[in-house]
C-alpha cells in the first residue's frame, strides 16, 4: 500500500540520491556527514567517512595543493569553485573529482559548518584532457610552422644572395666579354696596319740590299731596322690582345703536358734565376691534353714570370700535373660556362707574398697589373686566362697573402682518337723562292693587298686579285687554272673566306688554300681553334713568312 | 623597476625595528591578513610577494634565478636593504621559512629573531632523515601540475587562463587571493621540493621560533624536531592548530606565539 511521504522524507531523498556528493565539515574540517552518492563513488560507507578530514580522501598531490592553496582559499574569500581533484576510493581506484566548497556562518560570524560538494568530473577530465592535447598539437604545428616560415627566410636570404653574386660575377664576365671585343676589334685593325707597315719596311729593306752601300744608306737601313723592331714589338703586342679577347688562332693538338714541360725546364729556369727553385711533379698516367703547344709554353712562362716577380727573395716554384674529372656540381658552380668532364690539371704554385682578395678579383683583367709602372704589361694573365677559355679549358686560382699562389690550369683532355704528333710543329724556313704557279689573292684592304700581291709578283708568281669573294669567284669562273687560293677570313658581301674557298675547291678540285687573318670568329675557326688541314698565316705576316708558307704549300 | 616594485612591497607603520612576513608555496601575502595587522603598533610591518605570485612583476621572472631558493633569499635581502631593515624580526611560513633562514645568513645583521611557521629543510625522505615524502610522492605532486593544468590552473588563476568564451566563468572564479601565475607555480614547487637546504641551519645566529602545527601533512612533527635540534638558538613550539596554515586557520594562536617570542 502507498502511503503520503513522512515529512522531509522527499528532502532526504534528495540529500542522499543528489546527482553529486555532499559532504559536511566541521570548522576544523572533520566529516560529520556525506550523502549515498558520494559513498557509492568511493565506496566508504558514511560511518567510515565520519571524522576524516576531506584532504585525508585525497592522493598525495591533491593533499599538498589542498593544504598549501584551497584551504587558504577558503579560510580567506569563504568559499571555493571548480577545484579539481582527485579522491583515492576505498579500493584505490581513483576519481577525477571538481569540488566547491563555502563556508557557512551565523549572523555573528562564527562558522558554523563547511559545506562541499563534489561532483563527478571523469567525463569532463577526459574532455579536458583531449583539449589539452589538442592545444599541445596546435601549439606543435604553429612551432613548426614558425619554424618553417623562419626558415624559409634564410632560405629566401640565402637564394638572394647566391643570385646577387651570380649577377655580380656575370657582370665581371660581360665586362671581360666587352674588354675582350674592345681590345680584339683594336688589335685586328692595328695589325692590318701592321702588316703595311711591316711590309712597307720589308720593302724598303729589299730595294736598299740592291743600292750601293754609303753613309746615307747605313742611316735609312738603321733607322729601317729600328722601324722594323717597334713595329714586330706591336705586334706582339696584339697577339697578346687577341690571345686575351679569346681570337687568337689556335692550332691545337694531343700534347704531353709533362715531355712539354721538361722541354721548357732549362728555359723557366733562367727565368726564375738562381734563387728560386723549380720543381716539378709529374702525375703518374697522365693523359694527353688538348691545347696549342706554343701558346702552352707561353702559358707556362707567363706563370714563372709572374711567379719570380712575386718572389723577390727567393723561393720554390712548383709545377704539378695531374688527372682531374670536373663533375656537374663542380662546374654548375663557375660562372662561365664549362664542360664537365676529364681535364689535364697543370698547376703552377709559388710560395711568394700572395694576393689578396680585391687583387684575385682583377688578375684576368687586361692591362691590371701590380707590377710597378714600365716593369710589367698587364696582360700576362689576361693572355693565359683567354687562351684557357678559348681551349676549351678552365683556370683557377688560389692564393693566401704570405703564403703564395696557386694557378690551376685546366685542359680539355685529348681526344683518343687524334694521335700525337711529335713534339711542336715548327715552320719549316724555306728559302725565299718563288715559282711559275698562279696565285688568287682575295683581300678587302685595299692597301694590305697591294703588299700581298707586291710580294707574290716580287717571288715571280701569277697573280690575280679580288677584293670580295663573289668578285672572286667571277674571276675563277673566267680566268686560267689556279694553284693557290690566297683569301682573307674575313670578307664583305656576305661571303666569307671560308664560304669561298670551299666553293672554289668544289669547282676546281686540287685547288690548294692559304687563308689570312687578324682575327676572326668566322666558320673557318670553330671555337677560335683550326679546322684540322687548313693553313694559316696570322697577320701581321713579314715577307719571309708569306714566301715560305706559300712555298710549302704549292710543294 | 625597483625591488620594492618587483615584489610588491607594503610597508604599514611607523615603528623603527621591522617585522618582514614571506608567504609560502601557493599564494601571496595575503596569507598574513589576519596576523600581520595585529603587529602593527610596535613595527613596521613589512609585507611582499615572491615574484611570479600575487602583485610581483612576472616579467621579473627567471628560470635560472628561482631555480634554486637562494634566488628568493637574494630578493628578501633586497628588500630589506632598500628598507634599511637591521635587527628585525622575519616570520616565514612553509617555504619562505627556509628562505628566511638563507637570507639571515647572507645578511647576519638584517634579522634579530626569526619565526619559521611550518618549516622543512627538506621534504624528501632520505635514509634516516625523515622529511614526510618519498621521492616517488614528490614525483606524483610534480605530474599533478604537469597533467592537471587545465583544471587546476582554472581553480587557481583565472584570470591568466582567461575567459573569453565563458565570460560567466571568470566572474564566478574571480579570485583576489592567492593569485599565482600556473606555470611559475610548476617551477616554484619543483624548487621548493626538491630543496634541500639541511646544512643551511648551522649558519644562523638569530633567534629562532618554530612553530609546528599538529597533523601537518606537508612538514610533519618529525621535522620540526630535526630542525630544533640543528637550528642553533632555536626554540620549538607545537601549536594546537592543525593543517599546514596556522596563520590562517588559528591567527590568534599564531599571534600569541610570535608576541611571546619576540
Amino acid at each position: 500500500m502507498a502511503h503520503d511521504p513522512e515529512p522531509g522524507e522527499d528532502i532526504e531523498d534528495l540529500f542522499e540520491n543528489a546527482p553529486c556528493g555532499y559532504l559536511s565539515l566541521k570548522p576544523d574540517g572533520a566529516i560529520f556527514r556525506s550523502n549515498a552518492t558520494f559513498s557509492s563513488w568511493t565506496g566508504f560507507p558514511a560511518e567510515e567517512l565520519v571524522g576524516k578530514r576531506f584532504q585525508d580522501l585525497l592522493n598525495i598531490a591533491g593533499r599538498i595543493f589542498y593544504e598549501t592553496h584551497f584551504a587558504p582559499l577558503l579560510r580567506m574569500q569563504g568559499f571555493f569553485n571548480e577545484v579539481a581533484l582527485d579522491v583515492v576510493g576505498r579500493d584505490g581506484q581513483r576519481l577525477p573529482v571538481l569540488v566547491n566548497a563555502v563556508e557557512r556562518r551565523d549572523e555573528a560570524g562564527n562558522l558554523l559548518f563547511i559545506r562541499m560538494t563534489v561532483f563527478n568530473a571523469t567525463d569532463r577530465r577526459r574532455y579536458e584532457r583531449e583539449l589539452v592535447d589538442a592545444r599541445a598539437a596546435a601549439e606543435a604545428a604553429s612551432t613548426a610552422l614558425r619554424d618553417l616560415n623562419a626558415g624559409l627566410e634564410q632560405r629566401i636570404a640565402a637564394a638572394v644572395d647566391e643570385r646577387m653574386k651570380v649577377e655580380e660575377a656575370l657582370r665581371q664576365s660581360h665586362k671581360m666579354e666587352a674588354v675582350g671585343q674592345l681590345t680584339g676589334g683594336v688589335a685586328h685593325d692595328f695589325n692590318n696596319l701592321l702588316t703595311i707597315i711591316i711590309g712597307g719596311l720589308d720593302s724598303i729593306g729589299r730595294q736598299i740590299d740592291k743600292m750601293p752601300e754609303s753613309h746615307e744608306l747605313a742611316r735609312i737601313r738603321r733607322s729601317r731596322a729600328m722601324a722594323l723592331h717597334g713595329a714586330e714589338r706591336a705586334a706582339t703586342l696584339t697577339a697578346r690582345l687577341l690571345a686575351f679577347s679569346r681570337q687568337q688562332a689556335l692550332d691545337p693538338k694531343p700534347l704531353d703536358p709533362n715531355r712539354l714541360i721538361s722541354g721548357l725546364a732549362d728555359l723557366l729556369q733562367r727565368t726564375l734565376g738562381e734563387t728560386i727553385a723549380l720543381e716539378t711533379v709529374s702525375g703518374a698516367g697522365l693523359w694527353r691534353a688538348f691545347a696549342d703547344p706554343t701558346e702552352l709554353e707561353n702559358v707556362l712562362i707567363n706563370l714563372a714570370v709572374n711567379a719570380r716577380d712575386a718572389m723577390p727573395n727567393g723561393g720554390r716554384l712548383t709545377i704539378e700535373t695531374g688527372n682531374a674529372s670536373l663533375d656537374e656540381a663542380y662546374v654548375d658552380a663557375l660562372t662561365e660556362p664549362v664542360a664537365p668532364g676529364q681535364y689535364v690539371l697543370v698547376a703552377v704554385s709559388d710560395t711568394g707574398h700572395g694576393m689578396d682578395e680585391k687583387t684575385l678579383a682583377q688578375v684576368f683583367e687586361p692591362f691590371f697589373t701590380t707590377k710597378a709602372a714600365g716593369k710589367g704589361t698587364g696582360l700576362g694573365l689576361s693572355q693565359v686566362y683567354g687562351f684557357v677559355r678559348q681551349t676549351g679549358g678552365h683556370i683557377r686560382i688560389y692564393s693566401e697573402v704570405g703564403e703564395g699562389t696557386s694557378v690551376k690550369v685546366y685542359l680539355p683532355r685529348a681526344p683518343a682518337d687524334v694521335p700525337e704528333r711529335e713534339g711542336a710543329e715548327r715552320l719549316v724556313e724555306f728559302a725565299a723562292e718563288g715559282g711559275p704557279e698562279t696565285i688568287l689573292v682575295v683581300e678587302d684592304h685595299e692597301e694590305l693587298r697591294a703588299f700581298s700581291t707586291g710580294v707574290l709578283r716580287e717571288l715571280g708568281y701569277n697573280v690575280v686579285e679580288a677584293s670580295s669573294g663573289r668578285v672572286a669567284l667571277e674571276v675563277l669562273q673566267t680566268s686560267s687554272d689556279f694553284d693557290l687560293l690566297f683569301t682573307d677570313m674575313v670578307l664583305p658581301d656576305g661571303m666569307s673566306g671560308h664560304e669561298l674557298a670551299d666553293e672554289a675547291v668544289r669547282r676546281r678540285p686540287g685547288l690548294k688554300v692559304l687563308f689570312t687573318t687578324g682575327y676572326t670568329r668566322n666558320a673557318i675557326v670553330h671555337n677560335g681553334k683550326l679546322d684540322p688541314g687548313v693553313n694559316l698565316i696570322s697577320k701581321p705576316f713579314t715577307y719571309e713568312q708569306l714566301a715560305a708558307k706559300v712555298r710549302a704549300l704549292l710543294d | 623597476m625597483s625591488v620594492l616594485q618587483r615584489n610588491n612591497v607594503q610597508v604599514r607603520g611607523t615603528s623603527e625595528r621591522a617585522m618582514i612576513f614571506a608567504h609560502g608555496f601557493g599564494c601571496d601575502q595575503n596569507m598574513w591578513r589576519f596576523v600581520a595587522p595585529a603587529f602593527e603598533q610596535k613595527f613596521r610591518i613589512v609585507l611582499f610577494d615572491h615574484v611570479g605570485a600575487g602583485g610581483s612583476d612576472i616579467s621579473a621572472y627567471s628560470r635560472q634565478k628561482y631555480s634554486s631558493l637562494e634566488g628568493y633569499a637574494d630578493d628578501v635581502v633586497e628588500i630589506g636593504e632598500a628598507l634599511d631593515v637591521e635587527d628585525a624580526v622575519f616570520v616565514g611560513h612553509s617555504v619562505s621559512a627556509m628562505i628566511g633562514i638563507l637570507a639571515a645568513s647572507k645578511a647576519p645583521d638584517m634579522f634579530s629573531h626569526l619565526v619559521l611557521v611550518g618549516p622543512s629543510p627538506r621534504y624528501i625522505n632520505e635514509g634516516d632523515y625523515v622529511g614526510g615524502f618519498s621521492a616517488e610522492q614528490i614525483e606524483e605532486l610534480l605530474d599533478f601540475l604537469d597533467n592537471n593544468h587545465m583544471g587546476w590552473s582554472r581553480a587557481m588563476a583565472p584570470m591568466i587562463m582567461g575567459n573569453a568564451e565563458r565570460p560567466e566563468l571568470g566572474e564566478e572564479l574571480v579570485n583576489s587571493f592567492c593569485r599565482t601565475d600556473p606555470e611559475i607555480a610548476r617551477h616554484f614547487a619543483r624548487t621548493t621540493f626538491m630543496s634541500d637546504n639541511r646544512a643551511d641551519l648551522a649558519n644562523v645566529n638569530a633567534k629562532s621560533l618554530i612553530l609546528q602545527c599538529s597533523d601537518d601533512i606537508i612538514a610533519p612533527n618529525c621535522v620540526g624536531e630535526y630542525i630544533h635540534k640543528h637550528l642553533p638558538d632555536s626554540q620549538l613550539l607545537v601549536m594546537r592548530a592543525t593543517g599546514h596554515c596556522p596563520n590562517l586557520s588559528a591567527p590568534d594562536e599564531t599571534i600569541a606565539a610570535i608576541r611571546a617570542f619576540v
